[in-house]
C-alpha cells in the first residue's frame, strides 16, 4: 500500500517487481475459468476422434448437431437492434437532460434513477402477461423492446454526461447561422459525440448479449432462443461432454471479448457514476 | 497533519466537487426549441411508461390479488404480503440476499481498490494487466458460470481434486449448503471486482498528485496518506460504486441461478430467485410479485440513504 500512493517518489526496484509478481498471480488466478473454457473448446473431445493437440472439430460438431447457429443469428439480431434503438432513444433524451434547465427535467432524471434501482423481476412478470396478450412473448421483437427499456436509464445518463462536455457555444454559433435546435443537436452535438455514442452502444450491446433472465422468461421455443438460453439448455443436456459445451460457450464469449479488445477505452463505467451524482 | 496539508486537501476536495458536478452554467435563450426538447425526450418517456411504469402499476395490482399468469383472480388485499412475511423461506432468502450483497459489494470493492492502487504505480505490463483483469466483467455470466461449474461442481472437477491433494478431503463446492453459499459469493466477487477497479481507477486518476507531496513534506506516513487523503478524495465515487453494486447484487438473478439454481436446500436462494420460482415454478403470481415489491421498497430505501450521502460528501 505504501508505494501505491506515492507513484512519483523513487520506489525501490524490488518493490516494483514485488507488485508485478502480485499482479501476475492475481491475474492468472482470475483468468483460470476463461482460459479453461478456451482450452477445453480446442482440445479433442470424447465425441471427436482427432489426434491433433488442437482442433476445431468441437466447433464443427456443435454447429452440425445443435441449433447454435440459429441462436447466434438470433442473438446478433436482437443485440444489434437493441444497440441501434437504444442510442436513437437515449441520445435525444440525454441531450434534453444535458441542456434542459427546468424542474421537470430534474424530476425526470430522478425518475430514471428510481427506475434503475427497481428489480427487473418486478417489471418482467407484468410485461410477460401484457406481451403474451399482444403476441410479443416468445418473440424476438418483444425481447428487443424489453432490452431497450432496460438500457434506458443508464444509456440516457451516459449520453447526457458526454453532451455535458460539449460546449454550448458551438451550438449557439449554429443557431446564429439559422440552425434549428434539432439541427444543431444532430449536426453539432451528435456529430462530435462518437465516443459517447460508442460507450452507450457497448453498454447496450453487453446488456442485450448477456441477458439471461428476460430471455428465460420470454422465450419458449428453440427457434427463437438467444445464445444465453440456448447455451444454458445445451449445457444442461450435455453436462459430461465438456468439449462441446465449451465450444458453444466460446461462440458466445467471442463477440464481447473482440469488442472489448478493440474498444476497451470506451468502457466507461465511471461516466455512469459521474452523471448519476451530478444531477 | 499540519495545516498546509489540510489546506491542500480542502482545496483538492473542492476541486473534485466542482469537477464531479461536471457542468458549467449553460444558458440558453428562453423557449428556444422548448417544443423540440419535448419531441426529443418523447420516445424515452413513452418507453419509460410502457416498459417501466405500466408494469409497476400492473404488478402492484397483481400483488393484492390471488391470480395466475393469465387471470387476475380475486382481490385479497395485503394477504399476499402477510403470507410472504410469515414464510420462513422468505426470511432465509432475505438473509442470503443480505450476505450475498454485503460480500458482493465490499469484497469486490476491497479487491478492486487494491488492484487500482497497485495499477496506479509504475508496474511492468500495468496496462496489459488492467485489460486482462477486466475479463470477468466482459465474459457473459452464462459462459463464466459454465466454466465455474467445470471447475468446482463434480467431485472429480479440478478444484475438488486440488483440495483432496492438499489434504482437505472432499470439498462439495456446490452440494454442501454452506460451501455453496460461499462459492456463489466468491463467484459474484470474481464477476464484480473489475467494475470496482475501473470506478476506483477513474477516481484515483482525478486526484491531484500535489496533495501527496504536500502530505509527505508534512511527514504523513503511507497509512495516514491512504486513510486521510486517498479515501476521502475518492469517497464520492466510492459511495456511487457502492450504490450501483448494491443494486446489481440485490437484482442479480443469473449469477446465482446459473451456478446453483438456488440450492442445495434453498441455501443460495436470494429474494429474486425466490420471486422467480414462486411465479414461474410454483405459479403463485400474487406472492411472487409481493416479494418483488418488498425488494423494491427496501432497495429504494437503501439507495436513497446512500444517494443523500453523496450529496453530503459533495458539500463537505
Amino acid at each position: 500500500m505504501s508505494a501505491a500512493t506515492v507513484p512519483l517518489s523513487k520506489v525501490a526496484l524490488r518493490g516494483r517487481w514485488w507488485r508485478f509478481a502480485v499482479l501476475l498471480i492475481v491475474t492468472t488466478v482470475v483468468l483460470v475459468p476463461v482460459l479453461s473454457t478456451l482450452l477445453l473448446s480446442i482440445r479433442p473431445g470424447t465425441l471427436t476422434a482427432d489426434a491433433a493437440p488442437i482442433t476445431l472439430a468441437n466447433f464443427k460438431h456443435v454447429f452440425a448437431s445443435s441449433d447454435v447457429a440459429v441462436w447466434l443469428v438470433n442473438s446478433l439480431g436482437v443485440t444489434l437492434a437493441t444497440v441501434v434503438v437504444s442510442v436513437i432513444v437515449a441520445a435525444p433524451a440525454g441531450y434534453v437532460l444535458s441542456r434542459g434547465r427546468s424542474k421537470a427535467v430534474s424530476a425526470y432524471s430522478l425518475l430514471l434513477f428510481l427506475i434503475q434501482s427497481l428489480p427487473a423481476i418486478t417489471a418482467i412478470i407484468p410485461l410477460f402477461i401484457l406481451f403474451a396478450k399482444v403476441g410479443l412473448a416468445d418473440n424476438l421483437i418483444g425481447l428487443v423492446v424489453v432490452y431497450v427499456g432496460s438500457t434506458l436509464s443508464v444509456a440516457t445518463w451516459m449520453m447526457a454526461a458526454y453532451f455535458d462536455t460539449i460546449p454550448q457555444t458551438l451550438e449557439e454559433a449554429a443557431w446564429v447561422d439559422g440552425c434549428s435546435v434539432f439541427g444543431s443537436f444532430v449536426r453539432v452535438v451528435l456529430r462530435n459525440s462518437l465516443p459517447g455514442v460508442l460507450s452507450t452502444a457497448i453498454f447496450a450491446f453487453l446488456l442485450a448479449w448477456n441477458d439471461y433472465l428476460v430471455a428465460l422468461v420470454f422465450l419458449k421455443s428453440s427457434n427463437v432462443f438467444t445464445l444465453p438460453v440456448g447455451v444454458q439448455g445445451f449445457f444442461q443436456q450435455n453436462q459430461t461432454d465438456w468439449s462441446s459445451v465449451m465450444a458453444v460457450a466460446v461462440v458466445m464469449l467471442l463477440p464481447p471479448v473482440v469488442i472489448f479488445a478493440f474498444l476497451n477505452k470506451y468502457f466507461s463505467v465511471g461516466g455512469i457514476g459521474g452523471s448519476l451524482a451530478g444531477r | 497533519m499540519a495545516t498546509t496539508g489540510l489546506n491542500r486537501l480542502r482545496l483538492a476536495r473542492a476541486g473534485v466537487g466542482v469537477a464531479g458536478a461536471g457542468r458549467t452554467g449553460v444558458r440558453r435563450s428562453p423557449n428556444r426549441g422548448a417544443f423540440t426538447l419535448l419531441v426529443l425526450i418523447a420516445p424515452s418517456v413513452l418507453l419509460l411508461v410502457l416498459i417501466n411504469a405500466y408494469p409497476l402499476v400492473y404488478g402492484a395490482i397483481q400483488s393484492i390479488h390471488r391470480g395466475t399468469l393469465i387471470t387476475t383472480g380475486p382481490l385479497v388485499g395485503l394477504e399476499n404480503y402477510t403470507d410472504v412475511l410469515a414464510d420462513p423461506r422468505f426470511w432465509k432468502a432475505t438473509v442470503f440476499t443480505l450476505v450475498f450483497t454485503l460480500v458482493g459489494v465490499f469484497g469486490s470493492w476491497v479487491i478492486g481498490l487494491t488492484l487500482a492502487l497497485l495499477l496506479r504505480t509504475k508496474v511492468p505490463g500495468g496496462p496489459v494487466f488492467k485489460v486482462l483483469l477486466m475479463t470477468p466483467w466482459v465474459v457473459p455470466i452464462v459462459v463464466s458460470s459454465t466454466a465455474w461449474n467445470w471447475l468446482v461442481a463434480a467431485p472429480d472437477s479440478p478444484l475438488p481434486t486440488l483440495t483432496r491433494w492438499l489434504g482437505f478431503g472432499d470439498a462439495l463446492f456446490l452440494a454442501d449448503p454452506t460451501l455453496a453459499a460461499i462459492t456463489v459469493c466468491v463467484f459474484k466477487v470474481w464477476v464484480s471486482f473489475p467494475f470496482m477497479m475501473l470506478m476506483t481507477s477513474a477516481a484515483l486518476a482525478s486526484v491531484d498528485e500535489g496533495v501527496y507531496e504536500a502530505a509527505s513534506i508534512d511527514g504523513a506516513g503511507s497509512r495516514q496518506k491512504f486513510t486521510h487523503i486517498t479515501l476521502p478524495l475518492i469517497s464520492r465515487s466510492t459511495y456511487i460504486s457502492w450504490i450501483l453494486m448494491t443494486i446489481f447484487c440485490v437484482n442479480d438473478f443469473p449469477t446465482i441461478y446459473l451456478l446453483t439454481g438456488g440450492g442445495p436446500v434453498d441455501s443460495t436462494t436470494s429474494l429474486i430467485v425466490l420471486a422467480y420460482r414462486t411465479v414461474f415454478q410454483d405459479f403463485q403470481t400474487g406472492p411472487g410479485v409481493a416479494i418483488a415489491f418488498i425488494m423494491t421498497i427496501a432497495l429504494v430505501a437503501v439507495s436513497t440513504v446512500l444517494y443523500r450521502q453523496i450529496r453530503k460528501v459533495e458539500i463537505a
